[in-house]
């Protein structure tokens, strides 16, 4: 867990340098495009675009809101990539940024009398705050999120806390064996393994599991099967040959003695009534002559 | 030398030259032989001397003597494919316009012929609906059963994989497969031989106009719902689809019929479809809707019929059938969905249901088509192969297996060695593909994969047919690796080579489609590790279909009907194009070496299938040299006694009687004024329909067209009818019954003429009368059907009895 948190500061740390990088970039950016236009013009065109706005104050908070959510739940995501953690670690983020949106999609009319979703989201082609948000409701959507989330109030279910306590379990004996012979660990952790692939497996009939539980499942075994090696072995090839051997051993005795003591059906022949004539003859000999 | 080459051409006439040169020396042979089964016919006319027929002619003086005592015992052969069976009776497509049907017609009002346009209708609605509603019984009795099957047997693998014992699991799945296969082989080689197979060359026939005794039968019916399931679930390489078109046949056979013989059950309904002509036409909707249920090809199901019963056809009748077929898949579709609790929601209209093809990758490109080309010959060629060895097991089988008891035992050793094989296969295979909700396994195995990944050897073996052809077309590139679809190619192959002819009913289009899926699967993987951009094109899952195609079509050598029913099933008709041309290259590299599947077992069977045409470089035969005689013919008033005895001859078991105007001298042959055939004559013997009753009565009823109908299609054989010994003496007035304008051919037409005849007009009979309109000979189906171009040029048939 210790590591995680470090990872998380680092890569934290690792994207506020590119987004102030970034940023950089931009402000660098634009003088230099300005130059290429009449100046007057274009700074006649930004002090126009600057005085006026067409949303309110109170859709302006609220699009900030939405702005800092946004960034806040993507911040969130960015380090929870791998291993994937994106519900358990990010769920009260979205909460918010869900509030805010439907908040702003809602059609309620705002203090200064106008419907911020008409404002905010349909006002342009583009219809940006819309598409982001789709795109990170579309990212929730698909990790099945919401399976691990209770709803009436945003925690995580009992069942997946279940869960992460019978790995967090799993893992505490394969660190236990990790050192030395793997056999050690194939043998005393097969228990909790399997009582944690019970679990799952009843997980996925019930349909409770989101991306988180997938993962750390399918890191789970890896490591059991790939890294320790604990996959049944092939070890019955001898009676497996021979059974399958004896099967196909049958079939030949079958046909051979069916061959030898089975008596070969005979079709009796009838002779058709038939009066080919002299004529006919001829005519055959002519037609072939 | 030269006495090789004759005792060759005994069995067959292979050289016409030979034979016809050595006619020069000919001995008289059978002319007393003809002489002894004469009560009424015909010994040869003024004319017409009596030599030996043009086969037995080539005999040379030396071996005559051994000849003569050969005729006097029957010859005996074992069972090969260039044979005609006596069992095989023609139907009558041909109305018989006689006095009582020109009555019928007349009393009938323009109201009542109205009344059987729409009755048609009906009866091909019901068809399709019971067709639609048997699909989804197979469907999901399959479903069910081979679920369970699969369920128990995965947990006690898991169970073993564990623990170690599982060779257990090997035995338990073997023994569970022959058990269910056995139950499903009792029922076939014990009740009703005639329902095993996948029931298509059976129905090929019958709408080519061969009547296969009990093909059409409720019984057969039921073994054949019941065989199919119990095979597919016993785990054989077979499909259901294929007795899914015989289930169709026999449905729209019963069905229109309003009774069942079996069940003795009348509903009084339907009467006027009761004749040959009406039931097959029936019976090629039904073939239609069977197709439609089967694959979800309503268009494929009505030209599977076009293209297997062509010869009668016309546009109401195509639309009736039509509308059969999508009654069908409808059906199947509608109650599917209820089973599948989505209630309307018509996603599944057929029993294999390839799944769409919709993803960008599966666009094809110009420069694909010659390589699509190719995998059409690769099809063909292994289709050859498989044709060819099923033809040698299944002549072993016809020869060495006919025991009810060996036939079940057959089968349940397949099962066994289906499940050991297939077993052994999974168990040391090393594929593992990591699970993913997108392929979404029904049963994966894990065994000795890692945790969290299946064998993909399992997927392709342990899995009913469908669903493995399913899972090679859809799942994602690199689900499966080369080796693994390599060596299920190749086990699968042979499998399905053997199990095909078993006595189980099942079909061959699934386990087809699955070799090909495979290698054509592997054909994809190997293309996009070859070229370095083939990646972005080659989709493993298009080259499946393809190979998928090319491999049914080379073994069964459909054409159009098979294209269309591709085309549906994938629900893609941007694939019209390759599919047809695989199709097409299929059946040329096929044709070259063998015939289609179904072919060769007709000609097992020996049944007299006419083609399309009459064999090539037939034309000098003409119609005197192809027919039968001399004919048994009948005076218009017979004597009851000649009738009985003509009819009770167990060594001419003749169908049809030319009626012939009585003449002055025995040995001259009468002038034919009409034909009737067995089944009247029965009929009217059975009602005792006198001249001298009918004079002493004159009350009794007329004979209608009605009591002929109600004897169809089982009539009593003769030896059930008693006629005591002053009935013998009575009349037979046969005028009003027979059929007064048979179709006749003078002496000299030829065999091509005659055939075309035959398969236009679905004839039985066609009477050879001479330029006095006298009687001399009669061909049947068998005459024609006789003659086939072999690899030495024109060859003939023997007659046998089987």
């Amino acid at each position: 867990m210790s590591f995680n948190q470090n990872t998380l500061l680092v890569v934290l740390s690792c994207i506020c340098i590119s987004v102030c990088v970034s940023g950089e970039v931009v402000s660098a950016g634009s003088p230099v495009f300005k130059t290429h236009v009449d100046p007057l013009y274009s700074l006649n065109l930004l002090t126009a675009l600057n005085d006026y706005s067409d949303i309110s104050q109170y859709c302006k908070d609220l699009l900030d809101l939405f702005g800092n959510q946004y960034v806040a739940y993507v911040n969130c995501l960015v380090p929870a990539a791998r291993p994937v953690k994106v519900c358990q670690n990010c769920f009260v983020n979205f909460e918010n940024l869900n509030k805010t949106y439907t908040n702003i999609s809602s059609d309620e009319v705002g203090p200064a009398g106008e419907v911020c979703r008409d404002s905010l989201l349909r006002s342009d082609r583009l219809m940006l705050v819309f598409l982001l948000f789709s795109n990170l409701d579309g990212i929730w959507e698909k990790s099945n999120c919401k399976n691990c989330i209770s709803s009436d109030s945003p925690s995580l279910t009992n069942d997946t806390l279940y869960f992460l306590a019978m790995l967090n379990q799993t893992y505490n004996c394969f660190d236990q064996y990790q050192q030395g012979n793997h056999t050690e660990l194939c043998k005393n952790c097969k228990n909790t393994y399997r009582d944690l692939n019970i679990l799952y497996s009843e997980m996925e009939k019930n349909y409770t599991m989101c991306i988180d539980i997938e993962d750390a499942m399918n890191v789970t075994r890896r490591r059991w099967s790939k890294t320790f090696n604990c996959s049944f072995p092939r070890e019955e090839n001898v009676p497996i040959i021979a059974v399958s051997s004896f099967m196909l051993f049958l079939p030949i005795i079958f046909y051979l003695s069916s061959f030898l003591h089975s008596e070969q059906k005979k079709r009796k022949l009838i002779q058709p009534k038939r009066v080919p004539q002299y004529s006919s003859l001829m005519n055959i000999q002519d037609k072939l002559s | 030398m030269a006495n090789i080459t004759k005792k060759v051409s005994w069995s067959s006439r292979a050289d016409d030259s030979a034979a016809a040169q050595a006619g020069e020396a000919t001995p008289l042979l059978n002319g007393s032989e003809q002489e002894r089964h004469t009560s009424r016919q015909q010994s040869g006319g003024g004319s017409i001397c009596q030599i030996g027929r043009l086969t037995t002619v080539e005999l040379e003086e030396e071996i005559t003597a051994d000849e003569e005592s050969i005729r006097g015992q029957t010859r005996e052969i074992p069972h090969n494919e260039k044979l005609l069976s006596l069992k095989y009776e023609g139907l009558d497509y041909d109305n018989i316009e006689n006095q009582l049907f020109l009555e019928e017609e007349r009393r009938m009002s323009p109201m009542g012929f109205r009344c059987l346009e729409v009755s048609r209708w009906v009866v091909c609605g019901l068809i399709g609906f019971l067709t639609g509603l048997i699909a989804c019984f197979i469907d999901i009795a399959v479903e069910n059963l081979a679920g369970l099957k699969y369920e128990v047997i995965k947990r006690n693998i898991e169970n073993f994989t564990e623990t170690g014992g599982l060779s257990i699991s090997l035995i338990l799945w073997g023994g569970f497969n022959a058990a269910v296969v056995m139950l499903g082989s009792i029922l076939v080689a014990f009740f009703e031989p005639i329902a095993g197979g996948s029931g298509i060359p059976q129905i090929k026939c019958y709408l080519n106009g061969v009547k296969i005794p009990r093909v059409v039968r409720l019984k057969t019916l039921v073994v054949k719902v019941f065989g199919v399931i119990c095979s597919v679930v016993g785990g054989l390489a077979v499909g259901k689809e294929g007795p899914m078109i015989h289930s169709g046949a026999v449905v729209a056979a019963g069905v229109s019929q309003g009774r069942s013989t079996s069940l003795k059950r009348d509903f009084k309904m339907f009467e006027y479809f009761r004749r040959d002509t009406e039931k097959r036409d029936f019976v090629s909707a039904g073939a239609a809707a069977g197709v439609s249920a089967a694959f979800g090809a309503p268009v494929g199901g009505v030209l599977f019929s076009l293209e297997e019963g062509a010869s009668f056809w016309n546009q109401m009748l195509t639309w009736r059938i039509f509308f059969a077929s999508m009654i069908s898949t409808f059906t199947l579709n509608f109650f599917l969905s209820i089973y599948n609790k989505k209630t309307g929601e018509l996603s599944s209209p057929g029993l294999i249901n390839f799944g769409r093809f919709e993803s960008e990758s599966v666009e094809y490109y110009l420069y694909e088509i010659p390589l699509f080309i190719a995998m059409g010959a690769i099809g063909g060629l292994l289709g050859a192969l498989f044709n060819f060895l099923n033809y040698w097991i299944t002549i072993f089988r016809i020869r060495y297996i006919h025991r009810p008891c060996l036939q079940v035992m057959e089968a349940m050793l397949v099962a066994a060695v289906t499940a050991a094989v297939s077993f052994t296969m999974i168990y040391f295979s090393n594929d593992c593909q990591p699970l993913a909700p997108e392929n979404s396994e029904e049963y994966p195995l894990q065994l000795f994969c890692s945790d969290g990944e299946y064998n993909a050897m399992a997927t392709a073996f342990f899995n009913t047919p469908e669903r493995s052809v399913r899972s090679l077309f859809h799942n994602q590139p690199g689900s499966y690796n080369p080796l693994t679809l390599g060596l299920f190619t190749l086990t699968y192959f042979f499998l399905a080579c053997w199990t095909y002819g078993l006595a189980v009913s099942a079909g061959v289009f699934i386990p087809s489609l699955l070799i090909g899926a495979a290698w054509g699967r592997l054909c994809g993987i190997l293309l996009a590790s070859v070229s370095p951009n083939a990646s972005i094109w080659a989709d493993p899952g298009k080259y499946a279909l393809i190979g998928a195609a090319a491999q049914l079509g080379g073994i069964v050598r459909m054409t159009l009907s098979l294209t269309v029913i591709m085309v549906e099933a994938t629900g893609n008709v941007t694939y019209g194009l390759p599919i047809m041309l695989v199709l097409m290259t299929a059946k040329i590299v096929g044709d070259y070496f063998i015939e289609g599947l179904y072919d060769i077992h007709i000609k097992l069977q020996s049944v007299p299938f006419l083609h399309w045409e009459a064999p090539a470089t037939s034309h000098w035969l003409t119609a005197r040299e192809v027919m039968s005689s001399p004919v048994t013919c009948l005076n218009r008033i017979e004597k009851v006694g000649t009738i009985v005895d003509t009819l009770s001859n167990t060594s001419t078991n003749h169908n049809g009687f030319p009626v012939v105007v009585e003449s002055a001298g025995n040995d001259e042959p009468g002038k034919l004024c009409g034909l009737i055939l067995r089944s009247q004559l029965i009929v009217l013997l059975k009602h005792k329909v006198f001249v001298e009753l009918v004079r002493s009565r004159l009350t009794q009823r007329k004979l209608q067209l009605k009591d002929f109908r109600d004897a169809y299609p089982r009539f009593p054989p003769i030896q059930s009818i008693h006629v005591s010994q002053d009935e013998r003496e009575c009349m037979m007035d046969l005028t009003e019954f027979m059929n007064p304008t048979p179709y006749t051919v003078p002496q000299d037409t030829s065999l091509p003429r005659v055939f075309k005849l035959f398969r236009a007009l679905g004839l039985r009979h066609l009477v050879v009368v001479d330029d006095e309109n006298r009687v001399v000979g009669l061909v049947t189906r068998k005459d024609l059907a006789r003659y086939h171009m072999g690899k030495h040029g024109l060859e003939e048939l023997q007659l046998a009895q089987t």
